[in-house]
């Protein structure tokens, strides 16, 4: 995060020709991905990677903005899951009109939620947020009439959504071009946001609420606003999961999602803006090789956040900087 | 009408063992645990393994020391040294005990669920006003109100006890008052991870012994203790009775949303009272 607050808030917004040099460069690389590789297990893998991605952008970027842990993250991207299968079930609405539901209902839903629980300390804030996300799940299990349970939801999508053949949503070919775009879009929005005079009022509010609301700020509709943009970037990639899965259950709201988008975060590096779509990768990339090797995933990636949170609080994505930077460092002299 | 406001009390019971060990733990050390589920889980695995030997009062025996003794490590390990740092990296380093002991459970005692039968003496019912109640679970009752008395007396009296309310209300000026509470706090740790073990044990024979028993309990533990406020014994005490009544009227009248009632419940104490109902007191 840069620093020196006194200089004009358009400088901030400004991005350098390397920057999107960089910003191209990945674009364009996950673009020509899937046209190199054959194979589609890969792809699938990639695609499952980039809307996690999505999910962990938005609880990185929730910790980064407001300092708050979430674990309740996987409430406002399973919602985005169900209402689509829901609305398109009941023929409630277009389908394009659904994934505008979709996007706004769990949106409205973490302001209003925000309103509400933004003055509770840090630590309840993060046990409230588990709770708030079992308490949907349990209920899309109990509440079978609705939700069909256990056994979910298949979703019977039109042959077109907005004008384009279902199946570019669906073959993991297209659909990894389609989120990895909206992942960096949403990068790049987030991007954006943090360095708007709203997310300096944010950030003012993260480092000192009193002081912040001392000098004239008022900070409960902020934080509000900040869970409303979070929730947002989960109901995303909530969306995009459905339109790819055709199918949703209620382990798309169970806290072990919201515990895994976290893990990536942290591994990845909250600190940084791609830090937690960074985790995402590596997380799957890693799950699948340790999948053959070990039963003890789940030891190996408790162990994994045990380590990263307390020896490398930058995450990967923060010593790969480091890295780099060494290495420059070392070429240069 | 009174078996179920009785179950109600068994359930509210049990989660006020488990929320009070969660507040002694936040009381001292700032930081809420994560992996107060597993270690309830634990607990329920190791007195499942040693009751099925040597019987059901050693199996809690066992379970409670061998908890306490967890508690000691994790304090060491885990809560002394991280003490300095932000809240979230405890926070984040016990989910990842959480996860590392979920895989340990599942790698000694398989992902079966087992149950414990409870021991012989309690196998039968207790007439109360005309209907049979089972006796084991007014035993659980009878210890959930051991516990309560057993700890408002020690924290009242004890040294020790006045050392926590003390740091409960105001850490920072108990520790300028020369109170070591990295002395105290493995004590006071050992001692709520030890409850766990206890509320562990006591609920086996009442639950499905599984690796994933302690997810459901340590949510509905935070709801007492966010219900509660933080930190505040008395008021876990209250919210753990009326979550008990709260949950089993639910699941008896309306099952598809047992669970979303106490969570209502609890935004709706926290919009009125963001600190919870015991405010700052303790």
């Amino acid at each position: 995060m840069d620093s020196g607050g006194a200089t004009p808030m358009t400088h901030h917004a400004a991005l350098s020709w390397r920057a999107w040099g960089l910003i191209a460069l990945a674009v364009a690389a996950g673009a020509a991905l899937p046209p190199l590789l054959a194979s589609t297990l890969v792809l699938t893998l990639l695609t499952q990677a980039a809307i996690s991605g999505i999910l962990a952008t938005s609880v990185g970027a929730l910790l980064r903005m407001s300092g708050v842990v979430s674990f309740g993250h996987a409430t406002f991207y399973g919602i985005a899951a169900y209402l689509i299968a829901l609305s398109i079930k009941h023929q409630w609405m277009a389908a394009e009109a659904a994934v505008v539901l979709a996007l706004v209902v769990p949106t409205v839903l973490a302001f209003v939620l925000g309103l509400g629980i933004v003055r509770v300390p840090g630590m309840a804030f993060s046990m409230l947020t588990l709770a708030i996300g079992q308490a949907f799940h349990e209920f899309a299990v109990k509440a079978r009439a609705v939700s069909g349970g256990d056994d979910g939801l298949a979703i019977a999508l039109p042959p077109e959504l907005f004008g384009l053949p279902i199946a570019v949503f669906q073959r993991p070919h297209s659909a990894f071009v389609l989120c990895w775009l909206t992942l960096a879009a949403v990068i790049f929005a987030l991007y954006r946001v943090a360095h708007s005079r709203f997310g300096r009022i944010t950030e003012a509010i993260r480092e000192n609420e009193e002081r912040a609301r001392f000098i004239g700020y008022e900070t409960d509709v902020p934080r509000a606003l900040v869970l409303a943009i979070s929730g947002l970037v989960a109901a995303i990639a909530g969306v995009l999961f459905a339109l790819y899965n055709a199918f949703v259950s209620p382990e798309v709201l169970h806290w072990s999602l919201s515990g895994s988008a976290l893990i990536m975060a942290i591994i990845g590096g909250p600190r940084l803006l791609w830090g937690p779509a960074f985790g995402a990768m590596v997380f799957f990339l890693v799950k699948d090789l340790a999948g053959n090797l070990t039963e003890h995933w789940q030891a190996l990636i408790g162990l994994t956040l045990i380590v990263v949170t307390v020896l490398l609080p930058v995450g990967l994505g923060g010593s790969l900087i480091r890295l780099l930077a060494a290495l420059r460092g070392g070429a240069a002299r | 009408m009174v078996a179920q406001l009785l179950n109600g009390l068994v359930y509210g019971g049990l989660l006020y063992i488990v929320a009070v060990g969660l507040v002694l733990i936040f009381g001292l050390r700032r930081v809420v645990n994560f992996a107060h589920g597993s270690l309830f889980m634990i607990g329920a695995f190791v007195g499942f393994t040693i009751a099925t030997r040597y019987g059901f009062w050693v199996g809690m025996l066992g379970s409670v020391l061998t908890l306490a003794v967890l508690g000691l490590l994790l304090d060491a390990l885990v809560f002394k040294p991280l003490r300095d740092q932000d809240h979230n990296v405890t926070l984040l380093v016990t989910f990842g005990i959480l996860l590392v002991l979920e895989d340990l459970a599942q790698t000694v005692w398989g992902k079966d669920f087992r149950s414990l039968p409870p021991p012989d003496l309690l196998k039968g019912t207790v007439a109360i006003l005309g209907q049979d109640f089972p006796s084991y679970r007014l035993m659980v009752i009878g210890v959930a109100a051991l516990v309560a008395a057993g700890l408002s007396l020690w924290l009242r009296f004890s040294k020790i006890g006045l050392y926590v309310r003390a740091s409960s209300v105001d850490p920072v000026t108990t520790a300028v008052q020369g109170v070591n509470t990295d002395r105290i706090g493995a004590v006071v740790v050992a001692l709520g991870t030890a409850l766990a073990g206890l509320s562990g044990t006591v609920a086996a024979p009442l639950l499905a012994i599984s690796p994933s028993m302690g997810g459901y309990i340590l949510i509905e533990s935070f709801i007492v203790v966010v219900i509660g406020g933080l930190g505040s014994f008395a008021g876990a005490f209250v919210a753990a009775l009326v979550i008990g009544q709260i949950h089993n009227f639910g699941v008896v009248h309306m099952p598809w949303a047992a669970t979303m009632i106490p969570f209502v419940l609890m935004v709706a104490v926290l919009v009125w009272r963001p600190t919870g109902i015991a405010g700052n007191r303790v």
